[in-house]
């Protein structure tokens, strides 16, 4: 769709469905971004027995029923993933790689799967640590990095950042089954690269250096990118107000910045997969307030 | 008033004297072209009190190396020649603003 989205949905539980159904009757025009798949923390549930309706189903069944309504409702799932969302003021600009989507509200569905961060990450944050090599790559001309990379398709970055700077220093942290079998030949051809095993444990600043520490001793660099599949509220959202890991929102899942709505696990508990779809429901409501009221 | 654009040779003469604010940033980052706007209303309203610039980094590699840029966009405010906050990172028009504004 050309123009400014009504609302953004960002998240494919039962929160994000719920939010994308209710909006959807309201006819605003929606766009519900996530995993294609529903969110995979549904189908894994080996069976769930309270939500009123649908008496012991299994995750992937729930699943399943989730993705059958949207089909119904003809909602698409917009596979993508959002880097960062602005708030601008009177609308809402997402990132998605290098692209920006204009949104008159967001509703914020992203669950609780993102990790804690390592000591030392929060405090330098944008002095040393950065989230985003195609962002800040071009600052690393003739430095040494160093990539943690969270799952294989952070290798991409690895290539990408080998070109600007001097030495790129690679650490897998993937799933068991997914690390490299010979770490050596992960980039061939690529002499500036090295790869190397070990699991991160704090980051520090020391005379002006980035010191990574890890399970295999201190990795020295110029700066350190942490790639990882999801970011905590705060960061994805800047300016977002938190209460501790979840996004602080009133009875109307309205969070501290106009437009912008939460709901599911990322709110707080309980987390239960009916709790999470009412208060999609509640959020989808609000935000259709929200835009009525603005025109 | 407007943000305007400068680089190496004339940064030092801008900042010189008074409240100046300084963003850095580059042509490809998306933060930036999302802060850039924001700073470009400040500039209309806090006319008079503050003078607004933009360094692009890619062409003044030595003004990023001089303030240890290391992350952009990066705003820094700058009274009388000296630097004296800065700020990193995207942020909303209200925190941008109180950002400033606690450094008059």
């Amino acid at each position: 769709m050309e123009g400014r989205y009504d609302v953004a949905i960002i998240g494919t539980g039962p929160a994000g469905v719920s939010a994308a159904i209710t909006a959807k009757v309201r006819n605003k025009s929606v766009l519900l971004i996530g995993s294609a798949d529903i969110s995979d923390k549904v189908a894994k549930a080996h069976s769930i027995r309270n939500y009123p309706g649908l008496p012991d189903i299994a995750g992937s069944e729930l699943a399943a029923k989730l993705q059958e309504h949207l089909r119904q409702m003809e909602i698409e799932i917009t596979d993508r993933k959002v880097t960062m969302v602005y708030a601008m003021g009177d609308y809402y600009s997402l990132q998605i790689d290098q692209e920006f989507i204009e949104a008159t509200s967001v509703i914020l569905a992203i669950g609780v799967s993102f990790g804690k961060p390592l000591p030392g990450e929060d405090e330098n944050l944008g002095r040393g640590v950065s989230y985003c090599a195609t962002c800040d790559g071009a600052l690393y001309r003739g430095k040494e990095a160093v990539i943690v990379g969270y799952a294989p398709k952070e290798e991409a970055d690895a290539r990408f950042l080998s070109e600007l700077a001097d030495k790129v220093t690679y650490i897998p942290v993937y799933k068991k089954d997914e690390m490299p079998a010979d770490p050596a030949q992960l980039f061939p051809g690529i002499g500036n690269i090295e790869v190397v095993i070990a699991k991160p444990a704090a980051i520090e600043k020391r005379d002006g250096k980035m010191v990574l520490t890890t399970d295999q001793g201190e990795i020295i660099s110029d700066g350190i990118f942490l790639l990882r599949e999801s970011v905590s509220p705060g960061k994805l959202v800047p300016g977002l107000e938190l209460d501790g890991n979840h996004v602080k929102v009133d009875r109307g899942m309205a969070a501290n910045l106009p437009g912008l709505f939460a709901a599911g696990d990322i709110t707080g508990t309980p987390y239960q997969y009916i709790k999470a779809a009412g208060e999609g429901n509640v959020a989808a409501l609000s935000a259709v307030s929200y835009i009525d009221s603005r025109k | 008033m407007s943000v305007k654009k400068i680089n190496s040779p004339e940064f030092a003469e801008a900042i010189k004297s008074g409240v100046a604010v300084v963003d850095f940033n580059a042509t490809w980052c998306g933060p930036c072209r999302m802060l850039g706007p924001v700073l470009e209303e400040l500039s209309e309203e806090m006319a008079g009190k503050v003078s607004f610039y933009a360094v692009d980094v890619d062409d003044n590699q030595d003004l990023a190396m001089e303030y240890g840029i290391s992350s952009i966009p990066y705003v820094a405010v700058f009274k009388d020649g000296q630097k004296v906050d800065e700020q990193v990172g995207f942020v909303p028009k209200p925190a941008i603003q109180a950002f400033i504004e606690r450094n008059l």
